[in-house]
Order: structure tokens, then sequence, then C-alpha cells
């Protein structure tokens, strides 16, 4: 009866570089780890060359095929398994015959991108407004305490259609979305960042290097950045996943992607009331959301511990935007 | 402790205060005219203009943003065509739409949203705590696979499809219980538990897995630690290890954000409650906001807001109570 | 949740929208004859109808407006209609006999002048509110003076165009003279003026505006709550602004002055702010008080519809209708390069109507269309296709014209739309439209907005862009309400909401417009209207795209659905659950 993992070497000594090998070394040794990474490093992929896949089964995702799906039936597709064929590999949507194989890929771009683009803003906004909280003086800390409340406090959905309505028509929408779930999602990872750093502030080694005279924002990047990596990287892997969700709570609000582009939240926001007449078209998306939130959550558990359980643990506070709810 | 608490009351001020200018400028920017959806489609631009005076759209934004401060403060008076209907402070205004009282609306949605939330509450503290800790104590084996598995899985789908999932499979196809109507605890407390049922667990179910993994992790985190070596030298069950002394490690995180996500809940639950027809806060918001009902949306967010502020302290509080070494300043 | 279902409150989308919101009536029954421009009707459960039991009412839609001044409605409305009578309503029965209009409060249509610029009614005998006092025309007058206060602005637009003085009229609270044009001569009669012939005016008769409303009982905008009846139920419980309902019998009302409303349930218990595929799916699975269940606001989606295809019971509580509602593409020739009739024409030709068809929910929610005016009889449907563009469309044909027009290369265009999941002005029907457009060298870039602001972008005459999707649907079923608000010159409101979204202004049109008004004879105003269609339609000002046909489920303890070609939904005041 041991200890479930390797306790030996605190990480926030080590230098960046060093803490990275290390943790590439040890991720390497824990298989569910690497199916995870392989997993999503696949979707990426399939991702990046959605084009060549859906050439390859030699569909688009915007062309129609009126003739694929019985109209007097609501459109519901011809065929079992929601039409597939050797033409549609995974069946076509229903009411417009559009290939689900192309639209899944071409979807996970949008998908992907938009949940890890919000996730880096989160990041961002969270670590910089954390480390100036939990460093800075008590007013400061006060001030930006009250504006993550505020920001907690403000429904996105306002936000969202506020901003869909002022910013141009030519502005990428994804990059919007990125922008909405980014701006008002940062709270957790800010309370993580403040609640870690006024612990370390108080540790030994910060105290040291701050009498060595290494100056506020010196002894944050060398000192306490690395230290944060594991809770920050943890809580990062599971908002990816999360921030998918919240797009898809945007779509099915009316606030997502513009159309014909298609994500998985615009799949599943219409694909709701189908999952009785044709499964196949609820199943496909939401089992590759699925697929992905596993692998995310198994990748991040992974990567905290192998950094160091008791960092990692410190993970405490996990917002989501309501309107995922 | 309550110098801290009235510095946070404070703080909780400025926090509403801040929400409700920055509602005020997000709706200065939405597109939409409310006069002219509150008229009607076939309104003439008389008539527009004459519900434009009346809803006091005519003034700029920042008479209208007085207005609103002088209302929370004093009260405003309001005229229903045959009678002049007092206001009294805290009056958040009248709804664009509706020509109810907000402060008035947003006391009769509470108690549901409520219900749901502190429904809700028990159900992720059950499953989410007691999968958890099963995992913890299971770790590595099949039943942490399956529970990692299934509580990932509700998480990942969104409400939309979780709740309608369950309705269709436990009212319409298995028909253990009925379609969900709410019923106010007031009126009938067995109906209403009955009736949030599924509401409770599709949102409890949703949140769950956040708490399964807090608590694994905060549990293996103590497990870690020396002491518990030592009474695992001494020869303590591993069961008893768990849950007598590391299931303490997870107490505060969890109180913590169990808090938060309460708070959120006041407001937050946009989807859940629609699904289910639960008259709640966040249907009156998605309501508000879609018909341009400003005053509504100000309402709603200020209790939010104040259900934010409120679960922050109480998580302080829980958290200072549980960690001596924490202290509140 | 869903968001077709943004109409609440005062608001609508279209002027059909909201009728359908607040309840609009027609019975449904079990067969599905699929009879065109008709209504099947059902029996529903076994057995006559009794009367007795609760029927609920399942919603998505809260009742927010329940006062008879602000509500919008085709014909009265279902569940108004319970509660308020009127001068006029319509015909209580199945398909094409329902489009007709009959006598409500009053003995007669009414009586009009030589040149029907005067309109006089007689009230029945031995009315009453609900609370015993007798209704009489002074009752009437008061309830269309409140409906021109601002506090209760909502309604049709008719009684303020029509009327003599009624558009500086300012409604009693302000102006307690009363309005002129509108003559109480006795207890019994009313009388009113209005500024030109109006041969429809028993059909705008219907509207909640013409019922009674006392006087001393009127509390402004707080009479919602609880309005007092003249029809069959008056409102016992009315809860979270229209959520919950409980109507119960009004002891008051005589059955023997009303021919139109059965009455049978002794309660109506109405449940609103429900999720769409919820309802569906409790009305289909009818477990206890279900059974007893309608719905007078949620249709069937096109994966509801799939569901059910091989459910035969199922299918036999299903209940279709038509409602005179038309979706199409609008175009503004004010906007380059949209003034080129050959670019219009372009368009209508490689529309490819199936996959619109498709994108509202398939060929049983939708049908094709050709024509502006709805295939109803009442309407003065009278074929035509001008720009024949086939089953899927006819690129060969839109590219050459665009040639000619000068667009040898094609062209890009942007085309507005909204977000609301309503299948309508959608995003799915845009993206239909941009396909099939895609296929004749025409780039379609879509600008899909939030509902109010596209509704403010397209009603606008001044913003207004040159290509976007629209819909009317009828105030009452004959072609008046359906062409004039869109083509008549004179309806180009400059400076509020403008639905002649071409800008039309032919003098002919206009003159066609006035005589047709004059006629009271309305089958020979329907021909007319017919002719006028048909004609305007060559100028290729729009696109029709399609009609929508209306399914709805009853729970299956329902009997005499009555679906009529007016409202195309089942109507309530006919249900029976015993």
């Amino acid at each position: 009866m041991t200890a479930p993992t390797d306790t030996s070497a605190p990480v926030a000594g080590i230098p960046a570089t060093g803490a990275a090998r290390q943790l590439l070394r040890r991720l390497r040794g824990r298989p569910a780890a690497v199916v995870s990474a392989g997993v999503l490093l696949l979707l990426v992929l399939l991702a990046l060359a959605a084009p060549l896949f859906a050439a390859l089964e030699g569909q688009d995702p915007y062309a129609y095929h009126d003739d694929l799906v019985d109209s007097a039936r609501g459109g519901v597709p011809y065929g079992s398994f929601g039409g597939v064929s050797a033409d549609h590999w995974l069946g076509v949507e229903p009411g417009t015959g559009r290939d689900l194989f192309a639209r899944l890929l071409h979807g996970a771009r949008v998908s992907l991108l938009v949940a890890v683009g919000a996730t880096a803003v989160q990041v961002l906004i969270g670590v910089l407004v954390g480390l100036a909280a939990g460093l800075g003086s008590r007013w400061a800390d006060g001030i930006l305490s009250r504006i993550t409340d505020v920001l907690v406090a403000l429904p996105m959905l306002v936000l969202a259609i506020a901003l869909t309505a002022v910013v141009p028509r030519d502005f990428p929408r994804p990059l919007l979305l990125i922008l909405v779930i980014g701006l008002l999602g940062w709270a957790g990872t800010s309370r993580i960042v403040r609640a870690q750093t006024l612990t370390l502030k108080s540790l030994d080694f910060v105290a040291a290097s701050r009498l060595a005279g290494s100056g506020r924002w010196r002894t944050a990047r060398r000192e306490l950045l690395p230290a944060l990596a594991a809770p920050v990287i943890t809580y990062a892997a599971i908002s990816v996943p999360t921030n998918m969700v919240v797009e898809a709570a945007l779509s099915f609000l009316g606030v997502g992607v513009t159309p014909p582009t298609p994500s998985w939240g615009q799949m599943l926001s219409t694909a709701q009331t189908w999952f009785r007449a044709d499964p196949a078209y609820v199943l496909l998306p939401a089992g590759l959301l699925f697929v992905t939130v596993l692998a995310f959550t198994v990748l991040g558990d992974a990567v905290r511990t192998a950094l160091d359980p008791r960092e990692a643990s410190r993970l405490r506070v996990g917002t989501r935007k309501e309107t995922s709810r | 402790m309550t110098r801290y608490v009235l510095k946070r009351l404070a703080g909780a001020a400025l926090v509403l205060l801040a929400l409700s200018v920055l509602v005020y400028a997000l709706f200065y920017l939405a597109p939409g005219d409310p006069a002219r959806l509150a008229c009607g489609e076939r309104c003439n631009p008389r008539q527009i203009a004459q519900v434009r005076e009346q809803l006091g759209l005519n003034e700029g934004v920042f008479a209208q943003y007085a207005h609103f401060l002088q209302g929370v403060f004093v009260g405003r008076d309001y005229s229903t065509g045959t009678s002049v209907v007092r206001c009294d402070a805290p009056c958040l205004g009248l709804s664009y739409q509706s020509d109810q009282q907000v402060t008035q609306l947003v006391l009769e949605r509470l108690p549901a949203t409520a219900s749901l939330a502190l429904g809700a509450l028990v159900v992720w503290l059950v499953v989410g705590v007691g999968t958890g800790l099963l995992s913890a104590l299971r770790r590595g084996g099949p039943t942490e696979r399956i529970l990692t598995v299934l509580t990932l899985a509700a998480t990942g789908t969104p409400v939309f499809i979780l709740g309608l999932l369950l309705l269709m499979v436990v009212c319409a196809y298995l028909q253990w219980l009925p379609f969900p109507t709410y019923v106010p605890l007031g009126e009938n407390p067995e109906q209403w538990a009955w009736n949030m049922l599924l509401p409770w667990l599709t949102l409890g179910l949703f949140e769950s897995a956040k708490y399964a993994r807090l608590t694994r992790s905060s549990t293996l985190e103590t497990l870690a630690e020396d002491h518990i070596r030592t009474f695992r030298a001494y020869g303590v069950g591993e069961r008893a290890v768990v849950t007598r002394h590391a299931l303490r490690g997870a107490v505060p995180p969890v109180v913590a954000v169990s808090a938060v996500d309460l708070g959120y809940m006041f407001g937050g639950a946009v989807l859940t409650e629609s699904l289910f027809g639960i008259p709640g806060l966040g249907k009156t918001l998605l309501d508000g906001v879609r018909e341009i009902d400003l005053p509504v949306v100000v309402g709603v967010v200020m209790v939010m807001g104040v259900a934010v502020v409120l679960a922050g302290v109480v998580a302080d509080l829980l958290y200072a109570a549980a960690d001596r070494r924490v202290v509140l300043t | 949740m869903r968001q077709s279902s943004v109409i609440s409150r005062r608001v609508a989308a279209a002027a059909v929208s909201l009728v359908l919101a607040t309840g609009a009536a027609a019975c449904a029954g079990p067969e599905d004859t699929g009879a065109k421009g008709g209504a099947s009707a059902g029996k529903g459960a076994a057995g006559g109808p009794q009367k007795g039991g609760t029927l609920t009412v399942l919603n998505s839609e809260a009742q927010t407006d329940f006062d008879p001044a602000r509500l919008y409605t085709s014909g009265g409305g279902n569940v108004p209609s319970l509660v308020f009578r009127t001068l006029t309503t319509r015909n209580r029965e199945a398909g094409a006999a329902g489009s007709k209009v009959v006598p409500d409060l009053a003995t007669d249509l009414g009586r009009p002048n030589k040149d029907a610029t005067e309109w006089t009614y007689t009230l029945k005998e031995g009315l009453k509110f609900e609370d015993g006092t007798p209704i009489t025309s002074a009752d009437v007058k008061y309830g269309i003076e409140r409906s021109f206060a601002a506090e209760l602005s909502g309604g049709a637009p008719y009684l303020r165009d029509w009327l003599v003085g009624g558009d500086t009229y300012e409604g009693p609270y302000k102006d307690k003279k009363g309005l002129a044009s509108v003559v109480t001569p006795d207890d019994r009669t009313i009388v009113f003026k209005l500024k030109k012939p109006e041969g429809e005016f028993p059909f705008v008769a219907t509207q909640t505006q013409f019922a009674p409303v006392p006087r001393a009982k009127d509390t402004g905008a707080k009479y919602e709550e609880h309005p007092v009846s003249s029809g069959p139920y008056k409102v016992v419980k009315n809860e979270n602004d229209g959520e919950r309902l409980v109507l119960e019998r009004n002891e008051h009302w005589d059955p023997k002055t009303d021919e139109e409303r059965k009455a049978y349930p002794d309660r109506i218990d109405v449940k609103a702010g429900l999720d769409e595929a919820v309802i569906n799916q409790r009305l289909a699975t009818s477990s206890r008080s279900d059974a007893a269940a309608v719905t007078t606001d949620t249709n069937l989606g096109p994966a509801e519809l799939a569901q059910i295809g091989s459910d035969k019971a199922l299918a036999a509580r299903v209940g279709t209708g038509r409602f005179g509602f038309t979706n199409y593409i609008a175009f503004n020739p004010k906007v380059k390069p949209f003034d080129n009739p050959k670019v219009r024409q372009a368009i209508s030709y490689a529309v490819n109507r199936t996959s619109v068809v498709n994108a509202a929910g398939g060929s049983a929610l939708a049908e094709p269309a050709t024509t502006f005016l709805p295939e109803q009889k009442s309407f003065g449907f009278t074929p035509y296709d001008h720009f024949p563009a086939g089953k899927t469309g006819d690129p060969e044909k839109a590219k050459a014209l665009l040639k000619e027009a000068g667009f040898p290369n094609g062209l890009t265009v942007t085309l507005l739309h909204s977000t609301a999941q309503n299948r309508t002005t959608s995003p799915e029907i845009a993206t239909a439209v941009q396909e099939a457009l895609g296929k004749a060298g025409i780039t379609v870039k879509l600008d899909g907005q939030e509902p109010n602001s596209f509704n403010e972008k397209r009603w606008s005459v001044k913003d207004a862009p040159g290509f976007f999707l629209s819909r009317w649907g009828a105030d009452w079923p004959a072609g008046g309400p359906f062409l004039a608000p869109i083509f008549d010159g004179r309806q180009i409101v400059t400076n509020g909401s403008n639905y002649n979204h071409a800008q039309l202004n032919d003098p002919a049109v206009n003159k066609e417009i006035d005589e047709i008004n004059k006629l009271t004879d309305l089958q020979a105003a329907a021909v007319r209207w017919g002719a006028l269609d048909k004609k305007i339609g060559a100028q290729a000002l729009d696109v029709p795209l399609f009609h929508p046909v209306y399914k709805r489920l009853v729970g299956k303890d329902i009997k005499n659905v009555v679906i009529s070609d007016w409202t195309g939904v089942l109507d309530i005041s006919q249900v029976s659950v015993k």
C-alpha cells in the first residue's frame, strides 16, 4: 500500500525547461496519458486535414443532397444508421442531406479552435490577474477580486448578443466566440492562481528569492510560475471540453458560429430533438465531444500527478459559465 | 471576522454597482428598440413614440441610469393608465414588456430557482463527492474507471440533451415519473420534490464530474501526507483511512467550489430551467435578454451578483473555519 | 426554450406568429386526409363529446398579454376567445367553412351603408358579463377606445387606420371625450364611421378589441390580470404573468346567445413556459392529466414527425391544418443589383424549393409556393408560376438571365435572415437558398441577425437591405390584409414598421386595392384579389418560397377536434375531454 504517485521532487524549484522535460518523461510512462494524447493529436490532425479527408470520401460539408432525405417524414435520412452508405461514411444530416463525416471533421476545426482558443485567453488573463492579486497590495487584491465577482455574475448570453450585433459581420465568428467565452471565463483560473500565490508567497524559497533582491515580477516569473504550472495546466485541461459545451450552448441559443459553417456545438443544438428519429445524428457529435472530454481529463490528471500530486490538488475552484447549464 | 464581513458587504455594493453599469452599457450597444417591441409590430410611429416616452426611453442613457438608481434608493411611481402605482425602494423598475415591477417579479421567481439550486447541490455533493471518494478508494480499479466515465459522460453532454434524454427515458419510456411541472414548496412539499427530481438530477449530474475530480485529487493529496502513512503503518484499514482522515482534506475545496457554483445557479441555470419549465430566474433572464427588457435583465443580474458575492463570503468563512492557518482580512 | 418562441409578450415577429402564440383556433382530427387547402378533421377518441372534466393546455409561450386591447389575433385567438366575445367571430367549423365570419355578440355581420363607410351592429339580448351585469354597446365602445391608449398598445392597426379620427385619438385615459366615430345611439346599437369603404369590416370585428370592457372594472395596464369575461369561461387564476392560467365556467354566459363556442370542459388549465420538445413528448405519452391535453402554440417539428411516422395510433392523434401564411424572399429594388428585374428573375429561377421545403421541415410541414397568396379559396388563390424553377431550380436559366443583366461571371449578394430557430426566416432556410443560388453563380453571404434587430432592419425603409427572408400571415382569411400592407404604395411607412418591402407605389395597383375594398360581396372580392396577386407577381418583387402546414398532437382522451382554414389549428372552444 503506497501512495499512488511519485512525490519525490518538488517541482517548484526546478527551472521551467527542466520541468517540461521531466513532465514528458513521466507522462510517457503512463499508458492512459499516452493514449489520451494520441487521441487528441489524432483529432487535431483530422481537423487540420479535414478538407483532405472529406475529399478522400468524395464529399464536401456544404453540398445538399435532397434525394437522400425523406421529405414526407420530416427530412429523416433514407436508409439505416442515419443514411450510412459507401458515399456517406457516417450518414447525412436530416433535412439537408449534407454529409456528416465531412461536417464532423470541419466542425472539429471550429470546436477545437474555439475551445482551445478560449481556454488560452482564460489562462492568460487568469494567470495575470491571479498573480497580480496574489502579489499586489491588499487594495489591488480587493479590487481585482471584485472585478472577478463582476465578471462571474455577468451573463454570457447578454455579452454574446451585444457583441455579435456590434462587431462587424466580416469579423470571424469563431474568434468572437473565443473572446466572449475567454473574457468571461477566466475567473476560475485567477482564483486558483491567487490562492496558490498567497500560499507560495509565505514559503521559504520564495521569501528567500525576495530577500536575495529579486523584484516582484522577477520572483513571479522565476519562482511562482513554475509552481503554478501544475494546477493551471490541470484546470485548463478540464476547461477545454467545458468550453466546447459552452459553445454548444451558445449555438443552441442562436449566437454560435455562422451557418453553413459546422461545429459540434451547432450540430448538437440542431440534433436535440432527433435522438429517437435519427440517433446517429445526435450520437456522432455527442460521442466525439465525449471522447474529447475524456481525453482532456485523463491527460489533465496525468499531467497533474506527473507534476506533483500535492501541488496539483490545490486545484480547487472549478468554474463553468452559467450559459452551459 | 465582523470587520471582514462588513468589508465584503461594502465590496458587494461596488460589485452590484459595476454590474448594473455594465449591463446598461451592453444594452446601449445591443441591437433592437424596446419601445418598438413593447408597442407591438403594427404600431405606427406616433404610438411607438408614446410608448418610448412612457418607458422613459427618450432620455439619455445617463438619465435612465440615474432614474434606475433613484428607484433603488427612494422608489418610483408608475402610471397604469387608470391609476398611479407606487414602486417602493429598492425598486428595480418596471418591465418594458410586461408592466410588472421587477423587484416583485424577481422575488416571485426566486423560490423556484432556489429549489433547483439547492437540490442540485445535494445531488452533486452526493454523486460527485461519493464518486470521487470511491474512485480514490478503488483507484486504478474498474470501479474507478466506470465511475469516471459515467460522470464525465454527464459533464460532456450539454444540458439541453442530457435533460431531454432523462425526460424521454424516465417520463415517456419507463413512465416512472410524470412529466415535471413546477409546484411551489409551500403548496405541496411532496409534489414539489417529485417534480423537481429530474431537474435536480440533470443539473446535479452535469456538475458532478467536477466534484468527483476535486474530491479524488484532494483525497489523494491527503493520503500522500505523512500522518496518513503513519496510520497505515499502524495497520489502520484503508477504508477507515480514507473515510475518517483523507476525506477531511476534500471538505474545504468542495465546500468552496460548491458555494461558488450555488451562487451562479441564481440566474445561471438558463437551459435547465427552460427545458423543465421552471419559472425561475434563469428563464426570466433569457426572456429578458431576448425581449430587450433591460430592467428585468438588470434585476436578475443583481440577484446573481448578490448570490455570487454571498457564496464567496460563505466559502471564505467555511474555509477559514476548516483551516486555522487562513486569516481573513 | 427554442428561439422560435421569442414572440412572447407584446412582441410578435409577424402578425401571424402572435396570432398563433396567443392562440388561434381550429379543429384537428385524427386522420390526415392531406386535402389541400383543407383541414383534416377527426373524431379523436371514440364517442360523442360530453360536458365536464378538465382540459389541460400545454404551451410554450405564457399568456403574457391577456388584455383584449393588446392582443393581436386573427379572429379573436384561441384561449382568449374563451373569455372574450366579440361583435363577430370565426365560424367554428372544419375546413373551408371555417374561414367564414359569423355573428357573435351581434345579431348579424353588420349592416353597411351604401358605400361601406358606415357599419351598424345590434347586440343580442340577454348578454351578460361574468358578474351578471348586462353587456351594452357602451362597453363595446369603451373596449375599442382603450385599445388606443399607449399603455395598452399591441393590437392590429385597422381601427387606427380605418376609423374617422383614429389616427389622432389617444385613448380614454388621456382623452375623456371619447372617439366620435364610434356611436352608440342606444344600449344595443353601435355604429362605426370609417374614412373609406371597407368591405371586409366584419372580419376586423372578430378581433379582441371588439370585446366589451366595463369601464368601472378597468384597471388599465393591470386589467389583464383579471379581465372581465363575456365568454363561457372566466379567469380564476393568473400566475407568473400568464404562465399558469386557470379558467372555470362563467355562469352568466348563456349558451343560447352563443352558437359558436361549445365549451364542453368545466375547467381549462393552461400550463405555459414549457419547452416545445417536452410539450410534444408529453402529448405523445398522454399519461395522467396529459391525456386530456392540447397545445395552442406548439407544432410538431420534423424530428417528431419522423418519429411518429410508423406509429399509427400516434399518427391518428395528429391534427393537420393550413393557416394563410407565406414565407418568401423579399427584394428591395432601391438597392443594387436588385433594381434590375433580370437579377430578381434570375434568383426566382435559381431557387430550389425542394431544399427550402426540406429545411422548413419537409413536405409534410411545408408546401412549395409560387404565388404570394396562400392556397385557400377565401384568399382568392389564383395559381401562377411566372418563373418556373421546377422542383429543384433552374440554374442554367438563371445564369442566362444574369448574363443578360450584365453579370456574365455571376455576382455576390448578402442575404439577411434571423437567428431564430423558427424554420421560417431562420438559418436553415437561408442556407438552403444560399446553396441553390451558388449553383447559378450567385455567391450568397449570410447576415444572420438576432430576431429583434432582424425585424427592425427588414421593416425599415431607410436601412432595409436589398435581399432578405420575410414572411406574411393573414389577419383574416381574405386577400385584403394579405396584399394591401405588402403592395399598397400608401402603406409604405417611412418612420415605423414598413411591410411594403419592395416599396411598390404603382397607381394602378393602389386604385385596384381601393376598388376591391368597396366590395361587400366577399367572393367577388376574392376573385379580384387573386387576379391582382397574379399581376403583381409578374414583376418578381419577391420569391414566394413555401406555405407552412401545421401539425399538432392532442392527448389521447381529446374529442371533437375541429381545424378550420382560418386558423389551421385546433379550436379550443370545440374540444371535449369526455
